[in-house]
């Protein structure tokens, strides 16, 4: 894996009694996405804080390319860029004049970067309105090419696909996907959603309660989620009795006539030939995401979200 | 690091945000409001002898000190005034003989106890506060940039910003004063240096003539310290409070606080202490009575730059170390 570039170290914040963050460690390596999984309130967003010098934390450190955010400061965060919590800019210059304000904090040469900046996150045209126009997309687009005016080799996005629709999402994704695979940068992304995660990291954290809970490869970790079925089918009392009797003690019926069944893809064709044959008619079947909710229950053994 | 970018930075964000436009637009409208009022004022009740209108602005005033139980501080002030109109008048002296360059000196001190101080904090009160409200300060503060170094520029954008108020607030005085009074005058002798006698007397024996100029730069220079030094408390404000509205309303009560004091508690003599207390100085350079008595220009120009350097102390120690939550 080589040096890495981005590690917390036994990371822990207490915010008087309640400790929001507890001993959290990790590493990304150079050219890797690394996922920062968990529910909302579970310390992303306080993690991220101390990860880029906003807050101290009370135990444990912060290095980039090795240098400590507590100590060298200056030094460390020349090599990061970030969005924390949203992408908040400015609204009242326009997206030029962010960027020519952000540019001029950092070394010379960074303002040179912005025409490049604006077409690679696809904000061209708009760049000379004012920010207070900008659709929260492009407010996150934005937010990204400011991060990246220093050329960073840390990028640290926290909930990138908030509020965004899926085609922006989806573009969010190529772009982190290509930051890191061709440019080499490390990206820190931080979200709640499963799927989020799932198409855009290559390895993934997940913290419950200020935990770190597990951190792995993304397959591996969605290998230890459930997954299943939700079959819509009437009439509903028998329905339910064939289903009972292909995949006993793993149906739930989750409304009159829509099941939930805890089986993979293999087994269905079976139960759908004798749903059939006992005279059910099979309305839907489709196949349930595993989600961030499956995962918890996966690893903390029941213990819900 | 550069340090110069980052005051461009914030006197852009200044400009920009329309702050510094809305300062200098209520300013202009003031002065002229004031000009009107003072010029329709004189042709009313003014006769065209100056001997005259004195004298009976004296009468009237005597009358005041025998009918109506004025508080300690106005009685002080009007005993004063019919001194010194007592000594122009025996001096044959037009005590209100005005011109351009004496509007804009009374300006100077009209304008040093509420004016400025208000307008400064109009800018100081949302200076640091704003970047909370609008979370921009996770970028300024995320930047390769030390956190005292980011507050210094906006520290010294804001001194800039109140300079300029007050030097625009002097040149309009002057132009619009000039337009009602003509333009000359700024080498005509100017009477400074009035004092007060324990006994209440008017003590001439220190009064000359200086040229006006040179009390008007007095002036104005003693305006924009006190602006100044309540710009920097109400920077420490905004850097505590995190909240614009809550930095404005405790700065604006301190200044209204300023105000009412001398008149309905003179006698607690420890509000000379106070800053607000200290910011009419340019009225009490000349020789008028200060709001309580033995408070002098160098004790109140001490006073301001003790709370000033406090405030600065407070403001950069607790930005420096404070976690950022916003």
């Amino acid at each position: 894996m080589g040096e890495p570039v981005l590690a917390a170290e036994h990371l822990t914040k207490r915010f008087g009694d309640r400790t929001a963050v507890s001993d959290v460690s990790f590493e990304v390596p150079a050219g890797e996405v690394f996922g920062f999984l968990g529910p909302n309130g579970a310390g992303k967003t306080t993690t991220i804080r101390m990860l880029v010098g906003l807050a101290r934390p009370d135990r444990g450190r912060v290095r980039i390319r090795g240098l400590d955010v507590a100590k060298e400061f200056s030094r460390a965060m020349a090599h990061v860029g970030c969005i924390v919590e949203s992408p908040d800019l400015y609204p009242y210059l326009t997206g030029r004049e962010n960027l020519l304000h952000f540019a001029r904090m950092l070394p010379d040469g960074a303002a040179a970067r912005i025409p490049g900046l604006a077409s690679l996150v696809a904000l061209g045209e708009r760049l000379d309105d004012k920010v207070s126009t900008y659709s929260l997309g492009m407010r996150q687009r934005l937010g990204i090419a400011q991060a990246l005016l220093g050329a960073p080799d840390v990028l640290i996005l926290d909930e990138p696909a908030n509020g965004l629709d899926p085609a922006g999402i989806r573009e969010i994704r190529r772009l982190v996907r290509s930051l890191a695979e061709e440019r080499g940068i490390s990206v820190f992304v931080s979200s709640h959603l499963l799927s989020e995660v799932e198409q855009m990291c290559d390895r993934v954290a997940i913290i419950h309660r200020g935990k770190t809970l597990s951190t792995g490869p993304v397959a591996e970790l969605l290998s230890r989620a459930a997954s299943g079925h939700r079959v819509v089918a009437r009439p509903g009392e028998r329905a339910l009795d064939v289903l009972e009797r292909v995949f006993p003690g793993r149906v739930e019926r989750e409304g009159p006539e829509t099941f939930l069944v805890a089986a993979g893809g293999a087994d269905i064709p079976a139960a759908v030939r004798a749903l059939v044959e006992a005279g059910v008619e099979v309305a839907a079947v489709e196949r349930r995401a595993s989600t961030l909710e499956d995962v918890f229950l996966e690893i903390t053994g029941g213990e819900t979200v | 690091m550069k340090f110069l970018p980052l005051v461009e930075n914030e006197v852009l964000k200044l400009w920009k945000r329309r702050r510094f436009r809305l300062v200098l637009a209520i300013l202009i409208a003031l002065i002229g409001i004031i000009v009107f009022a003072q010029v329709e004022g004189r042709r009313r009740f003014h006769t065209k002898d100056w001997r005259i209108d004195t004298q009976e602005q004296v009468a009237r005033m005597r009358n005041w000190l025998r009918q109506s139980r004025l508080p300690d501080t106005q009685r002080r002030w009007v005993q004063f005034e019919i001194a010194r109109l007592q000594y122009h008048l025996d001096r044959n002296i037009n005590p209100e003989d005005t011109s351009g360059p004496l509007f804009s000196r009374g300006f100077a001190s009209a304008s040093s106890y509420l004016l400025l101080p208000l307008l400064a904090i109009v800018f100081a009160a949302d200076i640091v506060s704003s970047e909370f409200s609008e979370g921009t300060v996770k970028l300024l503060l995320t930047r390769p940039i030390g956190r005292r170094r980011v507050l210094a520029s906006k520290l010294v954008a804001l001194l800039l910003a109140v300079g300029l108020t007050v030097l625009v607030g002097g040149i309009v005085a002057y132009l619009f004063g000039g337009l009602a009074y003509g333009y000359r005058g700024w080498g005509a002798p100017f009477l400074t240096g009035f004092r007060m006698t324990p006994a209440e007397a008017l003590d001439s024996s220190a009064v000359r003539a200086v040229p006006l100029w040179q009390d008007a730069l007095l002036s104005f220079g003693l305006a924009w310290f006190a602006a100044a030094a309540v710009a920097v408390i109400g920077f420490m404000t905004s850097v505590l409070l995190r909240s614009t509205a809550a930095s404005m309303g405790t700065m604006f009560a301190a200044l209204i606080l300023g105000t009412i004091l001398p008149r309905l508690a003179s006698t607690w003599e420890f509000q000379k202490y106070l800053f607000v207390t200290n910011l009419p100085l340019p009225d009490y350079a000349t020789g008028t009575p200060p709001p309580i008595p033995g408070m002098t220009v160098p004790f109140s120009v001490a006073v301001l730059a003790v709370w000033a350097a406090g405030a600065l102390a407070v403001s950069f120690e607790v930005f420096a170390r404070r976690d950022v939550l916003a």
